[in-house]
């Protein structure tokens, strides 16, 4: 933890508190503001931790293309109030709030998981939420479902390579097409995943997983009392943000 | 862990067969393990190791659905009926893929996992930790995360995280195939340590017996799921004639080097900070080069550079006008598409079935072509990557790594390929940790390390290596 800032010196459990404040805010509260808001706190809490904004933003690029994308299929198909343009195709001021709302709140939920994941050592998050009285098993899924993420990165940047050298081209341009490009990337991807998965599953059962109803943490893990405040507050933000919604506080 | 008590294990009548197979894949077979034996098992692909090796640890039948008969004993009580769990004090098994069992993300916490689950006191378990990681040299790995490991680094931390268990029983399944030569004596002087003064017994799959000849196990071979030999600790045995890896002794390649196929300037390469810096070679048609190293080298980085799958740093690479790509990856599901083996091959033969139905008898898969590739065994998957990448008749051909968990037979096969690509104008680029045999495959050698690069003909660079005390990159420490 030395030399750790922000986010990453916090407790696992008061991150995901966060985690869940920023989520749950931007899905309680329909307004461009509040969303946008939200969104400048995650990169403001990203930048406290150590994460230049430029570089946060462009492991995130994939993201931003889609929220994009997001943002124009909204425009293009919502038609309420004025219009904005009228040819060759109708965009309305509701059309370009309603793809802003959604942008953002994609945005919002996909950045801040990201944080989250950056800044947060599963191993604790994992001992934590057993303290809190999580069976062990599911806080060891967490564990393995992180475990998988940069597996399945490594699976398909090979897969895509030796389609590269096998002159298989991968397209999404019909449907045809779509269905080619799944079997060829998808599946290898997944038959390799779940492969993985059995030697897993057999590798853990060879070191007694499961054998007894509770298990040794040997690693010093997050206080449980704070863990609770922490959530406990971030739940009360929730619920206000809902509130206030619901009241049109907001 | 020495006990008053023998802890023998006495396999009796043995047989294990899988679910729609038409053979048993072990078939009655019968050997006493003593406490504190080395034993070596050897044999053809799909022969039985790995199947002796699960059912021994419980997961065949608990956890891979089979029929078993027959009885396992250790320290004479049997293993019948009992959960994997509940054996894994008592019998360890390593699996062939490291990255295949990690299942934690620091490699301090990988060593924990086992002891945390025994419930053992904190301090217990720390200390368990400490001294594993110690035993295994990677005590200055603790804090890291475990997908950034390199393959011999996954290696011996799954090692390490077995023996944190304190079996009585040690079982391995090839674990030479993802360690640099090196990592390979340092594993072996480690093993040697456990037996000599624990006592504990070892039962190792391996293709590469020369590997293991510093612990003078006893071996057993078999095949076809039998036991059909026995052989004494340290007796001498010729390789070739018991169809094991080894003494290869093959006769001269017939190319002849001709025109420039590749050349590579001052070439730099890396991640966070260059793995080396200024490399240059060029390559002919006819010739063979073989890549040696220590894990995390970069050999693999220069493959993927002289196949245009990665950008250099620094530098540059010309390949000849004409030059037609096949590169065998390391792990072969990766280059498998199909769902039948007939239809990977017409990947490559569009129009031909004759020509697959020859290159498939070649590769011997013939009786295979409607199953799924993905569902063949590791060899046979391997074998089917090099028939469909020789298939698109390359002539510069990179293999990774593509002798890993292959006998004798099938590496002479791929030999034999190799052969026939090079005297066809071909020139051959090869990835591999087996020493002697990239010694009697290549024409030339390239020893890449971190900061390091030495190329020549295979005798001047074994001489550079030894002049450098790197001498379990040089052939001798083999035989």
């Amino acid at each position: 933890m030395t030399g750790a800032r922000g986010l990453r010196r916090s407790s696992p459990m008061a991150s995901f508190a966060l985690l869940l404040c920023l989520v749950g805010v931007a899905l309680a509260v329909p307004s461009v503001v509040v969303e946008g808001t939200v969104l400048l706190v995650t990169v403001a809490f990203a930048a406290v931790s150590g994460e230049r904004p430029i570089g946060f933003f462009r492991r995130l690029r994939f993201v931003l293309l889609f929220a994009l994308v997001l943002f124009v299929a909204q425009a293009l198909s919502v038609h309420t109030g004025h219009a904005v343009v009228a040819a060759p195709v109708q965009i309305t001021a509701g059309g370009l709030l309603a793809g802003a709302r959604m942008a953002l709140r994609f945005l919002v939920i996909l950045s801040a998981s990201a944080l989250f994941v950056q800044t947060t050592d599963p191993d604790r998050l994992a001992q934590g939420l057993i303290r809190m009285g999580v069976p062990y098993r599911y806080g060891y899924l967490l564990i393995l479902a992180l475990r998988f993420v940069p597996f399945f990165q490594d699976e398909l940047r090979s897969v895509r390579e030796a389609q590269r050298v096998r002159g298989i081209e991968v397209s999404v341009r019909s449907p045809r097409r779509i269905v080619h490009a799944v079997r060829y990337t998808f599946v290898p991807v997944l038959v390799s995943g779940l492969h993985r998965v059995d030697s897993i599953a057999i590798s853990m059962k060879g070191r007694c997983f499961g054998l007894h109803p509770k298990r040794t943490t040997s690693r010093e893990a997050p206080q449980s009392g704070w863990s609770l405040v922490a959530l406990g507050v971030g739940g009360l933000v929730i619920a206000l943000a809902f509130a206030a919604a619901r009241g049109r506080w907001i | 862990m020495p006990s008053n008590e023998r802890f023998d294990v006495a396999i009796s009548n043995l047989s294990v067969r899988y679910p729609d197979r038409d053979r048993d894949a072990l078939e009655a077979f019968s050997e006493t393990l003593a406490e504190g034996e080395v034993v070596a098992i050897a044999g053809p692909s799909g022969c039985g190791k790995t199947t002796l090796c699960r059912t021994l640890a419980g997961f065949v039948p608990s956890m891979i659905p089979a029929i078993v008969s027959g009885d396992v004993r250790l320290g004479g009580e049997s293993i019948r009926g009992v959960a994997p769990e509940a054996l894994a004090t008592r019998v360890g098994l390593v699996q062939q893929d490291p990255d295949a069992q990690i299942c934690t993300l620091s490699a301090w916490q990988e060593v924990a996992f086992g002891p945390e689950n025994l419930c053992l006191p904190a301090a217990e378990v720390r200390a368990r930790v400490e001294r594993c990681l110690g035993e295994l040299g990677i005590a200055h790995l603790r804090n890291r995360v475990t997908t950034t490991l390199s393959g011999g680094e996954k290696q011996r931390l799954a090692i390490a995280s077995i023996l944190a268990m304190q079996p009585r029983v040690l079982l391995f399944d090839e674990p030479t195939a993802n360690l640099d030569p090196k990592g390979i004596q340092a594993l072996f002087r480690t093993l040697a340590d456990l037996v000599r003064v624990e006592e504990r017994t070892l039962l190792i799959i391996e293709h590469r017996i020369d590997a293991l000849l510093a612990l003078g196990p006893r071996l057993v071979l078999l095949d076809r799921g039998k036991l059909v030999e026995r052989y004494p600790a340290r007796e001498r045995i010729d390789y070739a004639e018991v169809g094991l890896r080894g003494a290869w002794s093959l006769p001269p390649a017939e190319a002849t080097a001709g025109s420039p196929r590749i050349a590579v300037d001052r070439l730099s390469f890396g991640y966070a900070e260059p793995l080396w810096r200024d490399l240059s070679f060029s390559l002919r048609e006819g010739e063979v080069l073989a890549v040696i190293g220590p894990n995390g080298g970069g050999k693999t980085s220069l493959l993927r550079l002289l196949a245009g799958l990665a950008t250099p740093r620094e530098g540059t690479i010309e390949r000849a006008a004409g030059t037609r790509v096949g590169f065998v990856f390391q792990h072969p599901h990766h280059q498998i598409f199909e769902r039948t083996v007939r239809r990977e091959m017409e990947l490559e033969h569009p129009r031909g079935t004759d020509a697959v139905d020859a290159e498939l008898r070649e590769a011997r898969l013939e009786g295979l072509e409607g199953a799924a590739p993905l569902s063949l065994s590791f060899g046979e998957q391997r074998r089917l990557t090099v028939a469909t990448t020789l298939a698109r008749r390359p002539n510069l051909l990179l293999l990774d790594e593509p002798f890993i968990g292959q006998d004798r037979q099938n590496v002479l096969w791929m030999i034999s390929r190799v052969r026939e690509t090079i005297a066809g104008g071909g020139t051959a680029v090869l990835v591999t940790h087996d020493i002697p045999l990239a010694d009697a495959l290549a024409d030339r050698l390239l020893y890449l390390d971190r900061g390091t690069h030495l190329l020549g003909v295979p005798d001047e660079v074994f001489g550079r290596l030894r002049e450098l005390g790197e001498t379990a990159f040089t052939p001798e420490a083999w035989s």
